[in-house]
């Protein structure tokens, strides 16, 4: 049962509840108890399962910490402290040393001085009577942290004098749940706390995790779940998520959403008023006296890009423009950095050496940051929740604001960032997707359990579904996945080599096969696939090298660019990519295509819903002051946004027609022979991607051409060279059909073979690590494509193939929301229009144009869009 | 005349991933790796076992087409690891020479860089292994093709047939791509070369447009060498320059 937490404890209330050291020290330190720990800390203290869902630096930490804290003071006290560990806390971040130090051991540190000198007193007391114990001078409560770094002699330490607070990840978890002797302090465990939870419910780790909570929970049943979360939706399924289910219904779980104590000063800024008729020029040098204009009225600033390069980029030009004022002041920090760099920047941004940092997602998460009194997000960050967790990285105890901008640099940008906003003040959040039923991992999780010790396969089962990513978890499937590690694959003769596990039908056992079990176990566990860059070569010429994520999503015969020259895709082989140069011709798929976070599907249906009103003003034929007043009352927006926004929707709703929520207009626009379907299906790209590939699926079996592609938040593009018989494709892709139709689609695709190889490793079906070797991802690559042939012989449906399949349409696309996109058709909900145009219409530009972004320089860009303006006003002057 | 798609020389034709000699009832074939299956399990990979089952159901079919057989030669290969034999070698070889020596009057092994020491497996069988070998009249000589030999028969030879290579090809449309093992067809120096494919349905094969070949016979110019693809059935794919994106 979830429940949410309405009232708030008193200062005194709470005060009353604590152990005197630790209530002298809080006063001393903080004075009063922030709104979170108002919340959360009687009921930790009364041992209740609690999700706290706070912005970060609203003393999240602490409120699961003091109560743990109190009460392992008492035992101390009580000399009841015994030589185990009474609070797990687990964090998705390996680099938790700066956090734990400020959360945990400074604050023990210092109660440890405050009753050193408490005893002084006493002491002389005590000397007269001629008894003192030094055990009376020390809390000796311990904290330990365990990952995948910590040294053998340090884990034997572990062994003897067990942590009290027992610091991990969840991978270290898993392997300790599989420590016979360290295991064994784990009983009877009283809190686990998981950290930074909307970071880990949405991916593998997360189920990963979910599993060895329930392992857990097995050996420790009074265990309290605390979950530490920023602002996230929807919150009820990450409370399920934190506290698992019983006997089949969800556990007892209080909820705690902490308003923020904090103003919200939120803006999109544009560096001008007008976005589409202006030189490239003066946009980017509006853009660096605007961003110089924020940084100079801050103490320090924090620069959000969205992709890597891009952060580059800005910290060149600010040093390049304003040398006198930028120079070792400006740091970068993204993942392609090393750790020292990036360590070394946040040291000197802790020690408040820097006037601005530049980031693209590295500096989200976790580590204190230190005093940053401004965030600047450059372009869309895509979703409500991401835009307030960096902007969440700004704020200072002595500040009673978070203070945001974020910069947008065209019209699309400016009407996404707007309704974000809208949102952000509003508080709606964009929910997340938990993955259901991973089998990769299940298999991994099962091959842990039965390593534990032999057991009842029904007590599996239970233990399973419990976790909430598997609770709706078949028996079937459960029973495949069995087979798999068991070995029924493959015939008997040959079994005992291929089976993890034995599984006996009759008395219903399963146990581990094997010596090496434990051992393979524990160095091959894990969810995060081995990151691989791909060379890119010509014949055997290097040219430089890509992302893994970047080769998923190239087809032969995409342009892309790298190092400023455009290539030509031709094949991949193992971890090479083959290209032949590309003279002028536009790229089809951007660089940083993969980087780009997508746009989420519920922030997608807010801006739809406001192109639905906006349609309904300029129907109803509105005055321009009237729908600008609307504007602008309606999204928060300043003037030059609410005149750019108008201009904008008036031109499309002149020229075209307005798409919305209730309307998908498939434009399509011919060039000579070539015919471009625009598909205005502003969705995101998850959705867009599912839905692209059917219909390209469909429309190419029509046609028996291939189709091209090309896909953005705001909808995609087909391209051909025929007639195009567009309303027979859209009857062939139906809601019942579509994942049919994408498993079809993503069969032999690169996409699908590189997923199987994380989903064949995630369920050791490779081993990464194998008798003292490692296996690179180039080698696990070339084990998956044969093995991908080998597993289709024995069945088109086996399980870790079905779960790659799984994996590339719910995770990676997001085929749940396409089916109700064609679901809302079927119903009639949404219409689809054919309109023929030719000129792409105003809301076309950015999706006709993307991926040709990167060749086309900027100016030619402009240049492109103050074209075919031109050409748009021109025409709807007569109107 | 026969069909192209067939006949790769006037005088044999394809069966399957084999070289058939139907005058003289030669039935050539190449790159078993016996054990194959095995050598990935023993480095962490489950690779399930098809290869052996696989193959001796699609020999039963190429000698349900081909009739009795005079002799069988294996281009090298017949096992895969270098310095030992494994258990499922041992098995599979001495399984894999009965079948042979059921359907065939005599066996031919040629030595490849795989079968360091076949010997003991083999000379249970009283078969002999040899380098090459060699047909007189017809100027033929098999030779697995990991290295080019110098003797007074390669210099005679008109026509040279090797394994090793395990030539294919990937066919792409749009963003699925597949690889089809091949036969192929050009010149060495004067003399007819031909490629066999692999006999191993695990092994997908070399992409001859991809990466670096082994064979030291195809480190030349293969824009002339024709191809046949082996699919459901085998097709004449033309030259290599024809083939889309060669270059």
């Amino acid at each position: 049962m979830i429940s949410f937490q309405k009232e708030k404890y008193s200062d005194k209330e709470i005060y009353g509840m604590l152990h005197p050291l630790l209530r002298d020290w809080f006063k001393e330190k903080f004075g009063s108890f922030t709104e979170p720990q108002k919340y959360a800390i009687p009921n930790i203290h009364n041992k209740e399962n609690t999700l706290i869902s706070a912005v970060t630096g609203s003393g999240k930490t602490l409120s699961a910490f003091t109560a743990i804290l109190n009460e392992l003071i008492f035992l101390s006290e009580q000399e009841k402290l015994e030589n185990k560990v009474y609070a797990v806390y687990i964090s998705p971040l390996k680099a938790l040393n700066n956090d734990i130090r400020r959360n945990l051991i400074e604050p023990l540190r210092e109660i440890q001085l405050k009753l050193e000198e408490q005893n002084k007193g006493k002491k002389k007391e005590k000397k007269l009577l001629g008894k003192v114990s030094s055990k009376e001078n020390k809390l000796g409560i311990r904290v330990g942290v365990r990952t995948g770094d910590t040294t053998a002699s340090e884990k034997s330490k572990m062994l003897r004098l067990a942590p009290h607070i027992l610091i991990t990840t969840p991978e270290s978890l898993a392997i300790i749940l599989n420590a016979p002797k360290f295991k064994e302090k784990l009983r009877e465990a009283k809190w686990l706390v998981i950290d930074e939870i909307h970071a880990l419910a949405n991916n593998k780790r997360g189920s990963h995790l979910a599993i060895s909570m329930e392992r857990l929970q097995r050996i420790s049943p009074e265990i309290t779940r605390i979950g530490l979360s920023a602002t996230i939706a929807p919150i009820e399924e990450i409370a399920k998520f934190l506290v698992g289910l019983e006997k089949g219904k969800t556990r007892k779980c209080k909820v705690i959403e902490a308003k923020l104590e904090k103003k919200l000063n939120l803006k999109v800024l544009s560096p001008l008023p007008n976005l589409v008729d202006v030189s490239q020029e003066e946009i980017h040098r509006k853009l660096y006296e605007l961003l110089d204009k924020l940084i100079q009225e801050h103490k320090t600033t924090l620069i959000f890009t969205n992709t890597r390069s891009a952060t580059e980029r800005v910290v060149h030009y600010l040093k390049d423009k304003f040398p006198e004022k930028y120079g070792a002041n400006i740091g970068a920090h993204h993942s392609s950095l090393s750790r020292e760099h990036r360590l070394n920047t946040e040291e000197r941004l802790k020690k408040g050496e820097l006037k601005v940092v530049v980031s693209s997602t590295s500096l989200e998460l976790g580590i204190d940051i230190g005093f940053i009194d401004l965030v600047v997000l450059l372009g869309s960050p895509k979703s409500v929740a991401r835009a307030l967790q960096r902007v969440g990285r700004s704020g200072h105890k002595l500040y009673d604001e978070i203070k945001g901008r974020i910069i947008v640099l065209d019209r699309d940008d400016l009407i996404e960032c707007s309704v974000l906003l809208k949102n952000a003040l509003e508080n709606k959040i964009d929910r997340i997707q938990i993955p259901m039923n991973a089998l990769d991992v299940l298999a991994q999780q099962i091959y842990g359990i039965a390593i534990e010790e032999s057991q009842k396969i029904e007590g599996v089962y239970e233990l399973i579904t419990q976790a909430y990513p598997y609770s709706s978890l078949k028996r079937s499937q459960f029973f495949e996945i069995i087979d798999y590690l068991s070995g029924e694959f493959v015939s008997l003769e040959s079994r005992h080599v291929y089976a993890k596990i034995w599984f006996d039908k009759e008395t219903g056992m399963i146990g581990k096969r094997g010596k090496m079990a434990r051992i393979i176990y524990m160095t091959n566990i894990g969810t995060i696939p081995d990151e691989a860059r791909i060379t890119v070569k010509i014949k055997e010429h290097k040219i430089g090298s890509i992302d893994e994520g970047f080769l998923e999503r190239l087809k032969k015969g995409d342009v892309f660019v790298l190092g400023g020259q455009s290539y030509e895709f031709r094949f991949a082989s193992g971890m090479t990519a083959q290209v032949i140069t590309a003279y002028q011709r536009p790229p089809t798929v951007p660089a940083w295509f993969s980087e780009m976070l997508p746009l989420s599907f519920d922030l997608a249906l807010e801006i739809q819903k406001f192109r639905k009103l906006m349609e309904q003003k300029f129907k109803a034929k509105k005055s321009k002051k009237e729908i600008q007043e609307f504007i602008k009352t309606y999204l928060y927006v300043e003037d030059n946004a609410v005149e750019a926004i108008y201009n904008y929707f008036n031109e499309q709703f002149l020229f075209l027609e307005l798409p919305h929520i209730k309307k998908i207009l498939i434009e399509v626009f011919s060039e000579g022979q070539t015919r471009h379907v625009i598909f205005h299906s502003l969705y995101g790209r998850r959705v867009n991607d599912a839905l692209s590939r059917a219909y390209a699926f469909a429309l190419s079996k029509l046609i028996h051409k291939d189709v091209e592609l090309t896909v953005t938040d705001n909808g995609f593009v087909l391209t051909a060279n025929t007639k195009l018989p567009l309303e027979k494709m859209l009857k062939l892709v139906t809601s019942n059909e579509l994942r049919k139709i994408c498993v079809f689609a993503i069969e032999r695709t690169e996409v699908l073979n590189r997923r199987f190889r994380h989903c064949a490793v995630r369920s050791l079906m490779i081993l990464r690590n194998y008798k003292g070797r490692t296996k690179t991802a180039g080698k696990q690559q070339m084990a998956s494509r044969l093995l991908i042939s080998a597993v289709k012989r024995i069945d088109e449906n086996f399980p870790i193939l079905n779960e790659a399949r799984r994996e590339v349409l719910e995770d990676l696309m997001d085929i749940h929301n396409a089916e109700k996109v064609l679901q809302g058709i079927e119903q009639g909900l949404i219409e689809t229009k054919i309109v023929f145009s030719d000129i792409p219409s105003p809301f076309a530009f950015n999706l006709f144009l993307q991926g040709r972004m990167d060749v086309m320089k900027m100016e030619d860009k402009i240049e492109f869009i103050k074209r075919l303006h031109a050409q748009i006003q021109e025409r709807i002057k007569t109107k | 005349m026969k069909p192209k798609e067939k006949s790769i020389l006037s005088n044999a034709e394809i069966i399957g991933l084999s070289l058939f000699f139907p005058k003289e009832k030669i039935l050539v074939l190449t790159d078993l790796h016996l054990g194959y299956e095995e050598a990935l399990i023993k480095q962490g990979t489950l690779m399930p076992k098809f290869n052996f089952d696989d193959s001796i159901k699609r020999l039963n079919k190429i000698f349900s087409e081909a009739g009795r057989i005079k002799k069988i030669i294996v281009l090298g290969d017949l096992k895969h690891e270098f310095g030992v034999i494994s258990e499922q070698e041992w098995s599979e070889v001495s399984r894999m020479l009965a079948y042979f020596s059921f359907n065939s009057e005599e066996i031919i092994l040629i030595k490849g860089n795989h079968d360091k020491i076949l010997e003991p497996i083999a000379g249970w069988k009283n078969l002999e292994i040899k380098e090459s070998f060699f047909l007189e009249k017809q100027k033929i000589l098999f030779l697995h093709g990991d290295r080019i030999p110098e003797s007074k028969e390669f210099n005679s030879a008109k026509t040279i047939v090797i394994g090793h290579e395990h030539p294919a090809i990937t066919l792409t449309e749009g963003i699925k791509h597949e690889k089809f093992k091949c036969f192929v067809k050009g010149k060495y120096e004067k003399k007819t070369l031909i490629v066999l494919p692999s006999f191993n349905s695990t092994l997908e094969g070399q992409d001859l447009l991809k990466g670096k070949l082994l064979s030291p016979f195809l480190h030349q110019d293969l824009s002339e060498f024709e191809l046949w693809l082996v699919a459901d059935k085998t097709y004449f794919f033309g030259k290599m320059k024809e083939i889309e994106g060669f270059n």
